[in-house]
């Protein structure tokens, strides 16, 4: 039996520069430009701009069962465009890879949290949107706003919109890391949580990957918090991954031996 | 497309990833696989839409009778429409009811993808259950209005018969089965151009008026009856009436065509559902 959790083979993914739809007047403007300028005023081939980007290129890994892996590079690499590929929400444009188990990602605050919704019944819609069954959610009901925080708790009655983005980001990863998925995908935005709760999930996920053999991959830009928690990293660059290196992870290692 | 294959040796599911081919799947079965989803959206619909109010759920109540006054005034009062011996709110009530689930589940279906744009660039769920929750919801409204139309009717002492009730179930399966189809048609459309957003509730405006829905079919000119023949709403519409009021029975073809025509419909919907779904998230 394979140990391969995920594997990527040369995925790529482009992105139109210029406005992905026209609309009617834009289409108007640009048809009479041509039929009343002079041809030697549209601007040549060469000097016209970029038309496309891509946002990730050439990326090529095998990930193991129980790895935590750390996307790092700055904003605009390609990391989130990895993860939105990984997670299914978009199609990859060339290359292909392939992911054994229930996927989890944790990409915006809460996918499908609705701001005039309670965090109770965002907390079911959230779990719900992320493959989670009624029961299973009622199951692990106490546990997820447990793990949430006791601020949390205090405004379960109270419609999201009225809570600050941490607290959602709170709630939001503790459904997420609640759901039994085999890979969990983790955009940046536990860097905008406290230090406390960063260190709980630290644990929690050290935990899982040692105990469960769960897949993490995230992005974090605090280099220091990342590299305690993952067993390697992959650092991006111009939309490519250009290291790939193993790293000692303080806390996953110490998951281990509790 | 995004395929999925069940692998049976550690009872884990494998998702492969790669560029959509020209081949075209409908999905159906993976989309039946997250059927609860569909709960879930309808529910939080529900919740959601009087969330805030004071009148809440009486909204739903309220929308429908103030529409009956008013157009019993300027219809029935003003205008004095025949309507074949029945009182008029009676009669507007019965055609507003399933006008009403139709123009709801399309407003509301073809605004369904882009007011959770958030949730399609953030996770991945079943797309298709989004527009469908939103027609489904149009019909919980129905319930309301359908409770008001039969208090109507036995406050004017029509007793509305078994047979009257059930032959309504087939209009409304062809009601459900066009607004399932525009609705799919429309709300992915919206992706691309939000132009949808400005034109429904105008066509909509429009469409009422050429529906036969606060004036009987019967006074649409002969030369232009064969407008009413393509709108399927207008036999949904007279169909309700005939069959509450008059207790008629369905002219059997013709609302077997129409199901069947609309079928079609809805297939050629989604497949264009699905042939654009996958651009969705870079889109929207």
């Amino acid at each position: 039996m394979s140990n391969i959790a995920v594997c990527a083979d040369s995925l790529g993914k482009k992105y139109p520069l210029k406005k992905g739809h026209r609309e009617l007047r834009d289409a108007l403007v640009s048809a009479s430009l041509r039929m009343f300028a002079p041809t030697s005023a549209i601007p040549m081939a060469g000097t016209a701009p970029k038309r496309e980007h891509w946002a990730l290129r050439h990326a090529s890994f095998e990930i193991r069962r129980g790895e935590v892996v750390a996307l790092l590079g700055p904003n605009g690499v390609g990391k989130t465009t990895l993860l939105r590929i990984l997670a299914r929400i978009t199609e990859p444009t060339e290359g292909c890879a392939e992911i054994r188990g229930r996927v989890a990602p944790l990409l915006e605050v809460g996918a499908g949290f609705h701001a005039q919704l309670t965090g109770t019944e965002n907390i079911y819609v959230h779990g719900a949107i992320l493959g989670m069954k009624k029961a299973e959610i009622r199951r692990k009901f106490d546990e997820i706003v447990a793990f949430a925080g006791a601020g949390v708790k205090t405004f379960l009655g109270v419609p999201i919109k009225r809570w600050s983005r941490g607290m959602c980001v709170r709630l939001a990863f503790a459904v997420a890391a609640h759901v039994d998925a085999d890979v969990l995908l983790v955009d940046e935005l536990l860097d905008v949580t406290d230090a406390e709760f960063r260190q709980q999930c630290l644990q929690r996920i050290a935990h899982s990957a040692v105990r469960e053999g769960r897949t993490v991959i995230f992005v974090s830009h605090d280099l220091a918090y990342a590299r305690q928690l993952c067993t390697r990293e992959l650092q991006f660059a111009g939309g490519q991954i250009v290291k790939d290196s193993a790293s000692a992870a303080i806390s996953t290692r110490e998951a281990a031996l509790r | 497309m995004i395929s999925q294959t069940e692998v049976l040796e550690n009872s884990a599911p494998t998702f492969l990833i790669r560029p959509s081919s020209g081949q075209l799947s409908l999905g159906l079965s993976e989309s039946w696989k997250s059927i609860d989803l569909l709960g879930v959206f309808l529910r939080r619909d529900i919740k959601v839409r009087y969330k805030q109010t004071v009148l809440g759920l009486g909204w739903a109540v309220l929308q429908p009778l103030l529409s009956v006054a008013a157009l019993t005034l300027v219809f029935g009062r003003v205008a004095r429409v025949p309507t074949g011996g029945a009182p008029y709110p009676l009669f507007v009530l019965c055609g507003l009811a399933p006008w009403q689930v139709f123009a709801r589940g399309i407003t509301r279906s073809s605004n369904a993808l882009v007011e959770n744009q958030y949730l399609l660039t953030s996770a991945y769920v079943p797309r298709l259950m989004l527009p469908l929750a939103a027609v489904l919801g149009a019909f919980v409204d129905f319930g309301i209005e359908f409770l008001l139309l039969i208090a109507l009717m036995l406050g004017y002492h029509i007793w509305p018969t078994p047979v009257a009730v059930l032959t309504i179930v087939p209009f409304l399966l062809l009601a459900l089965a066009v607004s399932v189809g525009v609705g799919l048609f429309l709300s992915a459309l919206n992706v691309h151009y939000r132009d949808v957003n400005y034109a429904v509730p105008f066509f909509m405006q429009l469409l009422f008026f050429v529906t036969p829905v606060a004036y009987p079919g019967n006074l649409i000119p002969a030369r232009l009856r064969w407008i009413s023949q393509l709108n399927p709403m207008a036999s949904v519409v007279e169909g309700f009436r005939g069959a509450l009021l008059h207790n008629q029975r369905p002219a059997m073809p013709g609302l077997l065509y129409s199901l069947l025509g609309t079928l079609g419909f809805v297939l050629a919907a989604l497949i264009y559902f699905r042939r654009v779904e996958r651009t969705f998230a870079d889109v929207i």
